[in-house]
């Protein structure tokens, strides 16, 4: 009885360790975005909801790394990490459309071909996903080879 | 495997910072991007061309430099037909330096005018359309673009001649006097020379005149034309006819006939 106590309290200072370190985790990285937002002001002049855009990708991508912490060492951080990858890469495809971004103010257009940058973003998006990818096999083959040898002790 | 997944993550994450940190440079550098217009200068060549200089001053500021740099200007008439093009190309403008490109776009006014002559008689507007390319820090290819209309001032604004006035003048020649006057709307003064032949109905030239003329822009000129006919023709015969006029200047242009009676 007194080690099931024991068995639930270190659950539960695991899970609120786990919920202070991925808040820790996620309000670093907004206090990041809110120190870095002052020097992409110029670029709200050209995109005016761009801040919008970033926020919306922000508070998804957040949550998700968020989910990720708190499910550590489980299966559904692999799951929750693929996803978060997965939505960079949709985000950035959405948003690249052709490539080339064209503005227009007044009688101004203007037209940045955007093709290389999204094509470094999307490469390292796809190395993210791999990565995942291979974390989740390393995770459930380390499962299997523990499962193997607790099989192989018991026989013995 | 631990060891592969945790080197491509801290690769992933390198990248991706370095990404970043270019990206938020190269907003911090676009800020600190200039560009700055002087007043353009209008020139005739010897060709007759009429030359607009326009110095374009490039502070590049920023942290990268600027590839393939180029400037692109369109004139058009009202009618969308291409009267000029004119491109300006520096290959390269390195970061934390001043600039200036001289654009020029030329124009050929005897081609301008032949055709189309109202350019000639009526003011009227010309369509302009700039572009401007720049590879951005080697990776950003951008462009503005941007249409306007320019006021063109016709350099013959209001052309006319009066009813022409017979008088006798001695007893061999009748004096014919004319009107002409007209409104130099053009941004450059018209220095040359106006030819002007009298034709009776049956195309028989009766006397020629050449005028000097110096008007400066925005100013008019009015000036009587004096024509001496000899008095064995009869004054019946020049009752009917027409004027037909060349104008050399920095342009060439006629004959532009004006019948009268």
């Amino acid at each position: 009885m007194g080690n099931q106590n024991k068995n639930n309290r270190d659950a539960i200072i695991e899970i609120v360790y786990r919920i202070l370190k991925a808040s820790l985790k996620a309000i670093l990285i907004y206090v990041i975005y809110v120190l870095v937002s002052p020097f992409i002001v110029p670029i709200t002049e050209f995109i005016p909801d761009f801040f919008s855009s970033i926020e919306s990708f922000l508070i998804i991508f957040i949550a998700l790394m968020f989910l990720s912490d708190l499910t550590k060492d489980t299966i559904f951080q692999y799951f929750f990490n693929t996803a978060r990858q997965i939505f960079v890469i949709g985000y950035l495809l959405l948003s690249m459309s052709e490539g080339v971004m064209s503005l227009s103010y007044e009688n101004l257009i203007l037209t940045v071909n955007l093709t290389i940058f999204y094509g470094i973003a999307l490469s390292l998006s796809l190395l993210g996903f791999a990565r995942s990818i291979l974390q989740a096999i390393e995770y459930k083959s380390r499962k299997a080879e523990k499962e193997i040898s607790f099989q192989s002790i018991q026989k013995t | 495997m631990k060891v592969p997944i945790r080197m491509l993550g801290i690769i992933t994450s390198v990248f991706w910072v370095l990404l970043i940190v270019f990206i938020i440079l190269a907003a911090y550098s676009i800020k600190d991007l200039k560009f700055d217009i002087d007043e353009p200068e209008v020139i005739f060549d010897t060709n007759g061309e009429l030359i607009f200089n326009l110095p374009i001053v490039i502070d590049n500021g920023g942290y990268y430099s600027l590839k393939e740099f180029n400037i692109t200007t369109l004139l058009s008439n009202s009618e969308g037909l291409e009267i000029s093009k004119a491109n300006s190309y520096i290959p390269d403008i390195p970061s934390q330096e001043i600039l200036t490109i001289n654009h020029n776009t030329s124009l050929n006014l005897n081609d301008v005018f032949q055709d189309n002559e109202n350019y000639l008689f009526e003011d009227d507007n010309l369509h302009v359309l700039l572009s401007v390319g720049v590879n951005f820090a080697e990776v950003l290819p951008s462009q503005i673009s941007t249409n306007f209309t320019f006021p063109w001032g016709a350099p013959l604004s209001n052309f006319s001649l009066g009813t022409p006035n017979i008088s006798i003048f001695n007893s061999t020649h009748s004096l014919v006097s004319v009107l002409m006057s007209y409104d130099n709307h053009a941004f450059y003064d018209l220095v040359g020379s106006i030819d002007i032949g009298l034709y009776n109905d049956q195309n028989a030239l009766l006397d020629e005149t050449q005028e000097l003329i110096i008007t400066p822009q925005q100013t008019s000129y009015t000036k009587d034309i004096e024509l001496y006919v000899t008095n064995s023709i009869s004054l019946d015969n020049i009752q009917n006819g027409y004027f037909s006029i060349f104008f050399s200047t920095f342009f060439e242009y006629g004959p532009l006939v004006i019948p009268f009676g």
